[in-house]
């Protein structure tokens, strides 16, 4: 079974909007939830979710996404993870942000790669709090080895050289690593640039889930999430 | 650690950026190990840029001030500005790569020109990223870039400075990053941009150092550069940094010290990461990066280079702030004084000196006049019309 996980920009058009799109993805039977604490300068989002985000960011603080998280967290019955950019979790203290959000799952940060996650990672990790990795499509293999033997949660293949939101692919490059994490024991999630039922198909052929964002953003704007969520999930 | 200054500096991007930044560690190895390519370089920056610029004893402005005023003249070095010398560096390694496009970001547009011309000269294809708000009140450089060839793309979203142009070069750079090499302007961004230009730049402090001694027979008692991101202040540093001689950074004060009314960053941030490192970072208690302000679109920035985050920590450099009105003072003084106009970032270099002259009476100081300011002359004549 292939997991399906999904992004949404925290309190996203708006907190109703948001907490019933929680709703509906836990009653798909959504295996993952992703969501983006909104940052000012959102480096590897496409336009689509640096417009949502900096929209969120005109009325809304990290108070207010406290609260749409914990409110999240009682709706969604399985994995809850924060995305975010290094400095929302670094600018109080990383410790403070832990002991704060510690009903979350795990956290990804956008820009922080392997080479400097350790210092969020050890914090994280005394409160429960996993550390999502991330590999591409040019991740040596020296360090494909040890992100795979040191994940402490799933491990986040990009498909592709972009921003969020690009064209979904799968190169010989991205597959030659893939087929190197199938021995992981932990889940190897596929990202960026998936849209279409035909895209989830292709990515589980080598991966053990999805993650859509771009595309549920897309949906939301318009009112159509819960048909987007029925076309790709069941 | 690798990479950092202190406990500032890092590789704060997306993973898919990573091989990038090594494959461009690796580069400039080689190159700093490869006579020819260094012969070449050394043979643009003096016969197509015009190094060494000269130190000039500023002797009315010496008499106004009372101290005895030195400027290092990157104003006169080929397209405006100090930038041309890490831009013909990075173009330089830009071929050791096998790459065959360049990317740049700019605010103040000095960049985004010595970019343009590094590619045109070298013959590389090249799109610079400029925010909207600077496009237009730096237009003549706008259009300089255009003319050496380069595709200009303005970028209308978030603060469309500085800040802003960064962001868009980074997506850029993700996208491309198999053929594509990103020059970064200052001293920021995530390792090894900093030493990298750092490294291009400090051929400012090793010629103004020869020429001091030579001219005033001492070493100087100051040094004092404008600080956006940091670039031609690192330059000068570095020639001065063992030697017992006072440094000072100036940073845009803007209209007020009021987060959103400024850029001084070092005087008022606290540490952060952005664009790649970790250093002080002008954010609110959130994390969210502040709104900033400077008069001067090069100084307009939110973030510093981290190298400058240690030198202040350490105390080894001394950073002040210089406000909108009083760089504007600079800008007139050295004008009328000297018959240098200087660019709006380096006014503010002098506007420091002038408004703390009893600092620095009796003294010698080097300013480092980092660019000319042809390009400002639209927005002192704004100013004029509201009768600032």
């Amino acid at each position: 079974m292939c997991k399906v996980g999904i992004y949404l920009v925290c309190d996203y058009p708006d907190r109703n909007s948001f907490l019933e799109a929680v709703k509906l993805c836990d009653g798909f039977g959504v295996d993952f939830l992703e969501i983006g604490i909104p940052f000012s300068d959102p480096t590897a989002d496409g336009d689509t979710i640096e417009k949502a985000a900096l929209e969120v960011l005109e009325r809304e603080g990290i108070d207010d996404f406290y609260d749409a998280l914990k409110s999240a967290r009682k709706i969604f019955s399985r994995k809850l993870y924060v995305m975010t950019y290094a400095n929302i979790v670094y600018a109080n203290g990383i410790e403070n942000f832990a002991k704060r959000f510690s009903f979350i799952d795990g956290v990804i940060l956008a820009d922080v790669p392997f080479r400097e996650s350790k210092r969020f990672k050890d914090i994280l990790k005394k409160y429960d709090i996993g550390f999502v990795h991330f590999v591409t499509p040019e991740t040596d293999f020296e360090t494909l080895e040890k992100i795979k033997s040191s994940a402490n949660d799933f491990i986040y293949f990009i498909s592709i050289r972009g921003t969020t939101g690009g064209k979904f692919e799968l190169d010989s490059d991205a597959i030659e690593r893939l087929k190197k994490l199938e021995s992981s024991k932990q889940d190897i999630i596929v990202g960026f640039g998936i849209k279409t039922r035909d895209d989830v198909k292709k990515a589980c052929e080598y991966a053990d889930g999805i993650v859509i964002g771009t595309e549920v953003i897309n949906s939301l704007t318009i009112g159509r999430f819960d048909e987007f969520l029925g076309s790709v999930v069941r | 650690m690798k990479g950092y200054y202190g406990e500032y500096g890092g590789q704060f991007v997306a993973e898919t950026l990573i091989d990038a930044l090594d494959e461009l560690e690796e580069a400039f190895k080689r190159f700093k190990k490869d006579r020819y390519a260094k012969k070449e370089l050394n043979d643009l920056l003096k016969n197509y840029a015009g190094r060494p610029t000269p130190l000039y004893y500023a002797k009315n402005l010496s008499d106004y001030l009372g101290c005895d005023v030195y400027l290092k003249r990157e104003d006169l070095l080929h397209s405006g500005a100090h930038k041309l010398n890490n831009t013909l560096g990075q173009a330089i390694l830009t071929k050791f790569m096998d790459k065959k496009r360049i990317i740049a970001e700019t605010g103040a547009g000095q960049h985004g020109v010595a970019t343009a011309t590094a590619a045109a000269l070298l013959g590389i294809g090249c799109v610079v990223y400029m925010g909207k708000v600077d496009a237009e009140r730096q237009r003549p450089n706008l259009l300089r870039m255009r003319l050496l060839g380069a595709d200009v793309r303005i970028v209308e979203k978030g603060s469309m400075t500085l800040k802003s142009a960064i962001n868009e070069a980074l997506r850029d750079w993700v996208r491309n990053v198999q053929n594509t090499h990103y020059i970064l302007g200052s001293v920021v961004g995530p390792c090894p941009f900093p030493e990298i230009v750092a490294y291009f730049q400090s051929v400012i402090g090793r010629e103004a150092r020869k020429q001091i001694l030579k001219q005033a027979k001492r070493l100087p008692d100051c040094v004092v550069a404008c600080v956006g991101g940091g670039s031609n202040a690192i330059g000068i540093f570095k020639g001065f940094l063992k030697d017992d001689v006072e440094l000072i950074g100036v940073e845009a004060g803007g209209e007020s010290l009021e987060l959103g009314k400024h850029s001084a960053t070092l005087t008022e941030g606290k540490p952060g990461i952005l664009h790649g490192a970790l250093s002080y970072l002008l954010q609110d208690e959130f994390g969210q990066v502040a709104k900033v302000h400077s008069i001067s679109a090069g100084l307009d920035y939110p973030g510093v280079g981290p190298e400058h985050s240690y030198l202040k920590d350490t105390g080894r450099v001394k950073y002040g702030v210089c406000f909108d009105s009083e760089a504007l003072g600079g800008f007139k003084v050295l004008s009328r004084l000297e018959g240098i106009i200087p660019a709006l970032e380096s006014a503010h270099a002098v506007g420091y000196v002038v408004k703390n002259r009893d600092y620095f009476k009796g003294k010698t100081v080097i300013i480092n006049i980092s660019g000319r300011g042809d390009k400002d002359l639209g927005i002192i004549e704004a100013l004029e019309e509201e009768g600032v």
